[in-house]
């Protein structure tokens, strides 16, 4: 039994993160239709800048979360103003351009912090004894800013005028520049924002993980499959496919062993056969 | 809004793709031409290897071109801290040997190649190595990648010495294979002894990982501990790749280990051990060569690397005259502590060097059977090959206090 509670509430941790980054995925496909390929990667520069901050600058450890999603966002805005120019033009290379992003910021990432990697010591140590279950702190941490960062971007789609713009930009590119808005300045913020929740999933990640160039991928992977999941352009999916994907990470990682990761995707790839529109259907964005 | 039509787009993406590929491709194992030197990369492409030695592995007596050896190794990637240990070991062996004149005249050029710690890697550089006139390798550091380059090594008759220590490289019955260091049969032997018999753990829980390295510890540690009639209460296998272990560290808290053994690498190891104690694990941790690492005990952090007990032939830079020298000669040329993997790769150097003036620098069989007649008092050991290519036989416990390692019962 307590295996059970212990695995299960590693999994809601872990399941956390990955919703975090797909929440990342989905905010940029909702509002430019973009599916962003370097996704994962920003994930795993945040994590190295967060890392920087924390260990080298010795700053608390929520002081590098807000700069490394700063940082991260500043980075996302770089990327989204390079490819601009594609997305009215022809939108498919923009796509394939972020795929070169992320080969370029992995090698960036090995150039400047090394291949190795680092190992990051949690902020907190001491795991909670709870009825016999021994909890990690941290994973609790997670959770909360999970929850919270979650309630944050909910509230500023749906009850901020630049979420309401973003929305109305990805419904309808043209109708939205009728009526005023700024669809380039509206992408960029979107693309920033979604930047900065992967920086934050991916610092958060850190301690549990190890901070390495290929943190991107496996964080990526997972993040695009958590999204999925609970249905492709829904932020609400993209919560519960997170959680749901790493309950099932955990559950596998305990019965299956080394064979965890082949489990965890032939379960997914079966859900999805079933329902292919996820669990909380998708909301697509057409892009004609 | 209109769109190019749709086989437009695909013949844009195409050359598109062809760009990003090739860009992949030029990140893809490259090789590093270091005289001995410098260490300045160069370019990626071979032709500056090939075009900067006379090919061909032997050469008449009146010869002055360089003999080629190729350094294989992970340069990138987790692993590529043994690869760093790798390469500083055998410099520091091959610039004193070029200082002092070389081999009958020669000097000794070492080019380096990164395998990725990936077989598929290791097999293409062992074919490039075959082909590119260099007549020594030494490394990789992998067991695995050991093991996959074997059959070409053989083929090619190029003798290499590997610092990987699985027992699948003893059954190999490879001639032209030697290693540099005892196998993990050894190193797992005398730490079961020391478990059972001295340190008297009663519950002993294992956590290794399934690559060749892995796979051998495993088995030669629940060998070595089935021999002094031990069983193990937990054994949970996790992948290299893995960072985190919750699962399995959980099912095997619940058997109340007073010890855990770790069968991983240096970087999965300390992570092992911080997770293990995050979890309120608090058995010793024991196991073999990389637990005896500074990276490990960074990545573990110096709290949860604390009492961490070690199997390895290089306790400390201390113990010898000849340990000391070499520590002090490490430390002038690369400011760095030197460690059991140096250590290693300086003793497998030194004797290929000397194998090679034996036969003044002739390679293949000659070289293979020079190499097997050396006896050599290393800083790992007393080296003395066997047909199996293994040439030290015994190693010590060590225990890690302050994050240092020290040996045990001092």
């Amino acid at each position: 039994m307590q295996v059970f509670f212990q695995t299960l509430v590693g999994g809601i941790g872990f399941g956390a993160i990955y919703a975090l980054v797909g929440m990342g995925f989905t905010i940029v496909y909702r509002t430019m239709g973009l599916v962003n390929f370097a996704h994962g990667q920003i994930a795993m520069i945040g994590a190295f800048v967060g890392v920087t901050f924390f260990l080298n600058s010795r700053l608390p450890f929520a002081v590098a979360v807000i700069l490394s999603m700063t940082v991260t966002a500043a980075v996302g805005l770089v990327i989204e103003g390079v490819l601009r120019p594609l997305e009215a033009k022809d939108f498919d290379l923009m796509l394939i351009g972020t795929i070169g992003f992320g080969i370029v910021l992995e090698a960036l990432a090995s150039k400047i912090w090394g291949a190795t990697g680092r190992a990051v010591p949690a902020p907190m140590d001491r795991p909670l004894h709870i009825f016999g279950i021994i909890v990690r702190t941290y994973d609790l941490v997670i959770i909360a800013v999970a929850a919270a960062a979650t309630g944050l971007v909910w509230a500023l789609l749906n009850r901020t005028k630049a979420g309401a713009a973003m929305q109305a930009v990805a419904m309808d590119r043209e109708a939205s520049t009728a009526v005023g808005i700024r669809v380039g300045r509206s992408n960029a913020m979107a693309f920033a924002l979604g930047s900065g929740l992967a920086a934050l999933a991916g610092t958060l990640a850190g301690p549990l993980l190890y901070v390495s160039p290929s943190l991107g991928s496996s964080l990526g992977i997972k993040g695009f499959c958590a999204a999925i999941l609970g249905g492709f352009g829904n932020i609400n999916g993209a919560i519960i496919g997170g959680l749901g994907f790493g309950i099932l990470d955990g559950f596998a990682a305990g019965h299956f062993q080394q064979y965890s990761d082949l489990v965890t995707f032939l379960v997914f790839a079966v859900a999805i056969m079933i329902r292919p529109t996820g669990i909380l259907g998708e909301q697509t964005v057409s892009r004609a | 809004m209109r769109f190019p039509s749709s086989r437009h787009r695909l013949l844009l993406a195409v050359p598109v793709c062809a760009v990003l590929a090739l860009t992949q491709a030029c990140s893809a194992p490259g090789s590093k031409t270091g005289s001995t030197s410098t260490s300045s990369p160069s370019p990626t492409s071979s032709s500056t290897t090939a075009g900067s030695a006379a090919p061909g592995p032997a050469s008449p007596a009146s010869d002055t071109s360089p003999i080629k050896i190729a350094i294989v190794d992970a340069q990138s990637g987790q692993s590529s801290s043994l690869g760093k240990w790798e390469y500083n070991g055998v410099k520091l062996a091959v610039d004193a040997a070029n200082s002092a004149g070389g081999i009958g005249g020669r000097k000794v050029e070492l080019t380096v190649f990164d395998d990725q710690n990936d077989p598929t890697v290791s097999t293409n550089l062992a074919r490039k190595v075959a082909s590119e006139g260099f007549i020594a390798v030494f490394g990789p550091a992998e067991s695995a990648d050991a093991i996959a380059m074997s059959p070409i090594m053989q083929q090619a008759k190029i003798p290499y010495i590997t610092s990987g220590q699985s027992p699948a490289l003893a059954k190999l019955g490879n001639p032209y294979l030697f290693l540099n260091s005892p196998t993990s049969t050894t190193y797992d032997a005398t730490l079961a002894k020391y478990a059972v018999n001295t340190a008297k753990f009663t519950n002993i829980a294992m956590i290794t990982n399934n690559d060749a390295y892995g796979k051998g510890e495993q088995g030669a540690f629940t060998a070595a501990l089935k021999a002094l009639g031990v069983t193990p209460v937990a054994v949970q296998t996790v992948t290299p790749d893995q960072k985190d272990f919750s699962a399995a560290l959980t099912s095997i808290r619940q058997k109340n280990p007073d010890a855990l053994f770790i069968g991983a690498e240096e970087v999965e190891s300390g992570l092992i051990a911080k997770q293990a104690r995050g979890l309120g694990i608090k058995a010793t941790i024991i196991g073999a060569a990389p637990i005896s690492t500074p990276v490990y005990v960074q990545t573990a952090g110096v709290q949860d690397a604390e009492g961490s007990v070690a199997s390895t032939p290089y306790l400390s830079n201390d113990t010898t005259a000849q340990s000391r020298a070499f520590a002090a000669a490490y430390k002038a040329a690369y400011g760095d502590t030197a460690e059991l993997h140096g250590a290693k790769a300086y003793d497998g150097a030194e004797i290929f060097l000397q194998a090679l003036k034996a036969t003044n620098g002739a390679g293949g069989q000659a070289l293979a059977d020079a190499v097997r007649a050396v006896k050599y008092q290393g800083l790992v050991g007393n080296f003395a090959f066997d047909e199996t290519g293994v040439g030290v036989h015994e190693t010590q416990i060590g225990i890690i206090k302050n994050g240092v390692l020290t040996p045990a019962g001092s």
